[in-house]
């Protein structure tokens, strides 16, 4: 079929005029690779619609069942790799005593400060969070923003972060070529803005900071958390010329609060 | 993925952790059962780990992983023998549902109705159109997935597309 009448077979299309026959028709030319399917534009925009609605989020629990299930594989994978080999009896002697008076220790202790928690369960949660921590570390360090994003949004999913994941973060609050990056960052560190050291670095990310975004919101958490050592960070932005004003506004209004 | 299937199985998080959503977003438009569909991602990535040894590292993961998606949610549904359509009312009650209403409710009405076309559609329909949103519309890896050409895969998609258009304006007026 040549181009124009290709082309007055879309249009009729868009028009809701075509008979079946042209349907058919029109099939064959997608089919073919010679009409695109974003030329049918009511047919696009539903599809746009499609693609812009979003499914709810998904639970922790989902993850923690993952992160469980890559544990036990981990565990599998770990002893069906363990070769062994009988021990000469002199070598395992000591050990044994050893290990059975460990063991005698061990049930002393657990019947002197016997606890209702399964150990088995405490040590599963342990590895799920290792295991997460351990993910979310590898995630800070891809290309891809999404990524890093994914990263920041995992260390709010843990109930307490180490120490590791907190460099991390300042890390990308510091240096992340993207912003929203970084705001997440900042976000997922609001938590933790108790503890001195994590306020001090907050307050020393400050002056390290050029997007006016970072700035404002750096100068709303130090407002909402009182903290009034930011006041001299903050004096420097608003010395800065480069500084836009609406962003100084902003500041001079978190300052009003501190001092 | 050709890490995994070496034998670092750890790094499967990182590839749950990138497409998870996508994944359950697949699963949840076809069933719009949240329990169910976070089971089905289970169930996905279990298969994932357990079959590691086939992935051949010649395509892309995603379309490995959807592939295995599709099983999955194909073996889940003959098992059960659950019914692919729904009705309008159930699809009402099922927005009455407290777990439901959060996610539904910030959505615009159009969504929700868009949403209940594509409920009504049938299974392959339903399925191509979701393949199509989550393979961000690379026809030539649905294609992989479905077994068909690139060409096939966009006349399956504007068949779905018009069947929804149907059904979406017939809701219009109902509504």
């Amino acid at each position: 079929m040549e181009q124009n009448k290709i082309e007055e077979l879309v249009a009729k299309y868009n028009e809701g005029l075509t008979d079946p026959s042209e349907v058919l028709q029109l099939e064959q030319l997608i089919e073919e690779g010679k009409v695109d399917l974003t030329q049918l534009r009511s047919l696009d925009r539903l599809d746009e619609q499609l693609i812009a609605i979003e499914s709810p989020a998904t639970s922790l629990a989902m993850d923690d069942k993952f992160y469980a299930m890559l544990i036990k594989e981990k565990k599998k994978q770990a002893s069906s790799s363990f070769k062994f080999s009988l021990p000469s009896w002199n070598w395992l002697a000591p050990r044994l005593a050893f290990s059975v008076a460990l063991v005698v220790i061990g049930f002393g202790a657990g019947y002197m400060f016997n606890t209702k928690a399964d150990p088995n369960v405490e040590l599963l949660t342990k590895q799920v969070a290792d295991l997460k921590e351990s993910i979310a570390l590898s995630l800070f360090e891809k290309e891809s923003a999404t990524d890093r994003l994914k990263a920041v949004s995992l260390t709010t999913e843990m109930d307490q972060v180490s120490k590791k994941v907190t460099e991390a973060l300042f890390q990308t609050l510091n240096n992340d070529p993207n912003v929203n990056v970084r705001l997440a960052s900042l976000e997922a560190l609001i938590p933790y803005s108790k503890d001195g050291n994590v306020r001090a670095e907050l307050i020393r990310s400050i002056g390290k900071q050029d997007s006016p975004l970072v700035q404002v919101a750096l100068a709303e958490l130090m407002g909402m958390i009182l903290e009034k050592k930011s006041v001299t960070e903050f004096d420097k932005i608003l010395k800065n010329d480069k500084t836009p004003l609406e962003v100084k506004n902003r500041i001079k209004e978190s300052i009003k609060v501190l001092i | 993925m050709t890490a995994v299937r070496d034998g670092d199985v750890e790094r499967l998080g990182l590839l749950f952790e990138r497409y998870k959503r996508q994944l359950y977003g697949f699963f949840y438009g076809m069933n719009r059962n949240q329990e169910l569909s976070e089971d089905l991602v289970q169930n996905t990535f279990f298969r994932i780990l357990k079959y590691r040894h086939l992935f051949r590292g010649e395509g892309d993961f995603r379309t490995w992983m959807f592939h295995i998606a599709r099983n999955v949610s194909h073996d889940h549904y003959r098992k059960d023998k659950l019914k692919w359509k729904e009705s309008v009312e159930d699809w009402q009650d099922k927005l009455g549902h407290e777990e439901n209403r959060e996610g539904e409710m910030q959505s615009t009405e159009t969504n929700v109705m868009l949403a209940m076309a594509m409920a009504r559609l049938p299974h392959d329909k339903k399925e191509i159109l979701l393949l199509s949103k989550y393979q961000e519309k690379k026809y030539k890896e649905i294609g992989e997935i479905l077994g068909c050409s690139e060409g096939a895969v966009k006349v399956k998609v504007f068949r779905a597309l018009q069947e929804l258009k149907v059904i979406y304006q017939q809701l219009e007026k109902t509504m």
